[in-house]
């Protein structure tokens, strides 16, 4: 099998649980995705060709497509892209603990959510975080 | 240097982390889903990698940054830390990038 084939498998798992969670009404911040894949394909794209460049990796020629960013191999991306659909989507899918403010969290502004995690003196914890 | 890909990998969480404090973007905005989607989506990607290394795709490399500890066939300790940092940089993204749409809606929308 080869690597697109893999990953075709676990991208279509994820485009099951972001359907999901379109059908249920609790999807994610799609051009907060985007914004987001941005920046972590471009990442990916440093790190990946680092991690190879330097031995960590490595993969049978003979699987991967060929397609390469620099030396990293394209299907490597399709790890990135899964990521950003994926647990956004498990994200909002996931009932907000407690506090009232539904779709609190990352994905939104509400100041409630600002002193709440992890109880490490967290009075804090918000000050100086962007408000709007 | 057995621990160099290790320690930078610790490092990259720390500062992730830190982040996520100062400005309430994961744990420190619902700790309970975030440790949820921290343990959901290491599995979903170490099954991603063992059936990559099953199937002979991909493999650990020979090198000397790494401890050399496996936690399966071809499966290096650091990858967990590696898809931990994976997970955590995509969530402080995802909420970061949904704080600056905030900040550009609402800026509109005092004109």
């Amino acid at each position: 099998m080869s690597y697109w084939a893999l990953n075709a498998f676990f991208l279509g798992f994820v485009a099951l649980v972001a359907v999901a969670a379109v059908v249920s009404r609790r999807r994610p911040r799609w051009t907060a995705v985007a914004l987001a894949a941005v920046v972590l394909l471009v990442t990916t794209a440093v790190f990946d060709n680092v991690m190879i460049g330097v031995g960590l990796v490595g993969y049978d020629e003979n699987l991967i497509s060929g397609a390469f960013v620099g030396i990293a191999p394209l299907e490597d991306f399709a790890y990135a892209i899964a990521a950003v659909v994926l647990l956004p989507a498990l994200w909002h899918l996931l009932p907000a603990s407690r506090r009232p403010s539904t779709g609190s969290g990352p994905s939104t502004s509400s100041g409630n959510v600002v002193g709440s995690g992890p109880s490490t003196g967290s009075g804090n914890v918000g000050d100086g975080a962007p408000r709007v | 240097m057995g621990l160099l890909y290790l320690a930078a990998l610790l490092v990259a969480l720390t500062g992730m982390v830190m982040l996520d404090r100062r400005f309430a973007l994961f744990f420190w905005a619902d700790a309970r889903r975030a440790a949820i989607v921290l343990v959901a989506g290491i599995a979903f990607f170490v099954v991603w990698d063992l059936f990559g290394i099953g199937l002979g795709i991909f493999f650990r490399g020979e090198t000397s940054f790494m401890t050399g500890l496996q936690v399966a066939h071809e499966l290096p300790v650091e990858e967990l830390f590696f898809l931990a940092l994976l997970v955590y940089v995509t969530m402080n993204l995802y909420a970061f990038a949904g704080r600056v749409q905030d900040r550009a809606v609402s800026g509109r929308g005092e004109r």
